[in-house]
């Protein structure tokens, strides 16, 4: 802080100039809006991500739709800016790109996270079920759709942060219906970089808050989730 | 020796081979007899000894239904093919579904038991109470100790109530105190059913010899690849099955060092 405020000169802000638009952005109607707008579209992408990640993770098992998973991972690789002409013929309106362009964005690092919990399973959950009896669907049903929900719950957490560093990229391609993306593109457009950085702040601890919220979530419908942790440090 | 009747054979395993870029095992053949003792629910108690990369886990999971071998077969109870599920097995580090809790692992098992249908609750607290663990019904595995990890595999194992129990290495890593707990524990469940056969794979030669009936030592004969039977000793016979501080005794330390000679 003490270094910014040294190097600050007269392009950038000084941390005092940020801090006071970072409390008045916060008492306007204007950023509860289009946070709100953000948000929504944010765990909506999320939803309909996981769901998608859960089915292919899920079916992984077998093998064609474990080459599938494994090229959806390979997809991590490919750049949303080139595929955006695509999706805009592919969709409706804006609202719907955006979503879609979204989910396509998430879903390569949900399934990659997903296929490393699989991956890593203890042999010997398959072996407990096999023991007592369980036929092939009990044992996916208890191993991995059941035992490992708090790491779905986990991704999700991690993962959270990669949607939404998107949303704003996204949010610039349709600014119909407003969102932090498009106010923080409208601020870059009149170089006003006290708000720019202002509104990067209000990004910076809504994306903290719900990162802690994810983690207490996890904690409380997944009480064994903290033990494991306690036990790992 | 203590008077007794071998009845029928309840397992037996026939030319059991298993190979993978080398043999693993070959050749292994025995079977288990219902032990009859009169004025006891005397179940059967069998160890198997080999040193350790001998290929003791492959026989464990072969007998347990979870591995196939490469020829031969294990069969149970009227020559039936033994097959995953048949048999309880308790794994080495006691191992439990870490996101259920003990009365939910043991809900579980006890729901495939079906003549425990309708009284799974009441039997689950019945043998809580029995094996000291009905305060513990609401824990998570990870706030277990060892020993008690111990105890719900044994329970979990029993609700499901196959007349076998496979237990790989249960004395390793127990301290002194845990270890006289855990050779109670197993003695009382021999002593449950006529039909209950428990199957040690250890290499803890004392423990596992103090609490069993029949000794199948398995290793390697020279110029042969693979592991098999070498020798079977009938403790019963011997008189040292079936009673307690046997290890004291100058006849089992000489059963002892004729296992460490064989092995």
């Amino acid at each position: 802080m003490l270094l910014w405020h040294t190097l600050s000169d007269g392009l950038i802000p000084k941390p005092g100039k940020v801090a006071e638009a970072f409390v008045h952005l916060l008492g306007t109607k204007l950023l509860l809006d289009n946070v709100l707008v953000s948000l929504l579209l944010t765990l909506k992408a999320m939803l309909f991500s996981i769901l998608i990640t859960l089915v292919f993770a899920y079916l992984s098992v077998i093998p064609f739709f474990k080459s599938l998973a494994q090229f959806i991972v390979k997809c991590r690789y490919l750049t949303l800016t080139g595929l955006i002409f695509i999706f805009t013929l592919l969709t409706k309106d804006g609202s719907q790109l955006k979503l879609s362009l979204l989910v396509f964005g998430i879903v390569p690092f949900f399934v990659t996270s997903f296929l490393s919990v699989i991956v890593t399973i203890n042999p010997q959950e398959y072996d407990l079920c096999k023991t007592l009896g369980y036929n092939n669907w009990q044992t996916l049903y208890e191993v991995i759709i059941i035992g490992k929900a708090d790491q779905v719950f986990e991704i999700l957490r991690q993962n959270f942060a990669i949607s939404w560093l998107m949303i704003t990229m996204v949010e610039g391609l349709s600014m119909s219906e407003g969102g932090i993306g498009t106010l923080l593109i409208k601020y870059n457009k009149y170089n006003d970089l006290t708000n720019v950085l202002a509104l990067q702040l209000v990004i910076f601890v809504i994306g903290l808050c719900f990162d802690y919220l994810l983690g207490a979530l996890r904690h409380w419908l997944f009480p064994y989730s903290k033990l494991k942790t306690a036990k790992a440090s | 020796m203590t008077n007794h009747t071998k009845a029928e054979i309840i397992l037996q395993v026939n030319d059991v081979q298993l190979s993978y870029d080398r043999p693993v095992l070959r050749d292994i053949n025995f079977c288990i007899k219902n032990i009859i003792r009169p004025g006891f629910q005397q179940g059967q108690v069998v160890t198997l000894i080999g040193r350790s990369g001998i290929g003791k886990t492959q026989l464990f999971k072969i007998l347990s239904g979870l591995q196939k071998p490469t020829s031969g077969q294990v069969t149970i109870h009227n020559n039936q093919p033994v097959k995953a599920g048949d048999m309880g097995v308790i794994f080495q580090n006691y191992y439990l579904f870490e996101w259920r809790t003990v009365h939910q692992s043991l809900l579980l098992a006890a729901r495939k038991n079906k003549s425990l249908a309708g009284q799974e609750k009441q039997s689950i607290d019945q043998l809580a109470e029995q094996f000291n663990l009905t305060g513990h019904l609401n824990l998570y595995p990870q706030q277990l100790s060892g020993g008690q990890r111990q105890r719900v595999s044994i329970m979990q194992q029993l609700l499901k109530g196959s007349d076998f129990i496979l237990l790989d290495e249960p004395f390793s890593g127990l301290d002194v105190c845990m270890l006289d707990k855990a050779v109670e524990l197993l003695l009382q469940v021999s002593l449950s059913d006529e039909l209950k056969t428990l199957i040690i794979v250890s290499h803890d030669i004392e423990t596992s010899v103090a609490i069993s009936d029949t000794v199948f030592i398995l290793g390697n004969e020279e110029g042969k690849a693979g592991a098999t039977i070498k020798k079977e000793i009938d403790l019963i016979e011997r008189d040292l099955a079936w009673q307690k501080h046997i290890q004291k005794e100058r006849r089992f330390m000489e059963t002892i060092e004729e296992i460490k000679t064989c092995l």
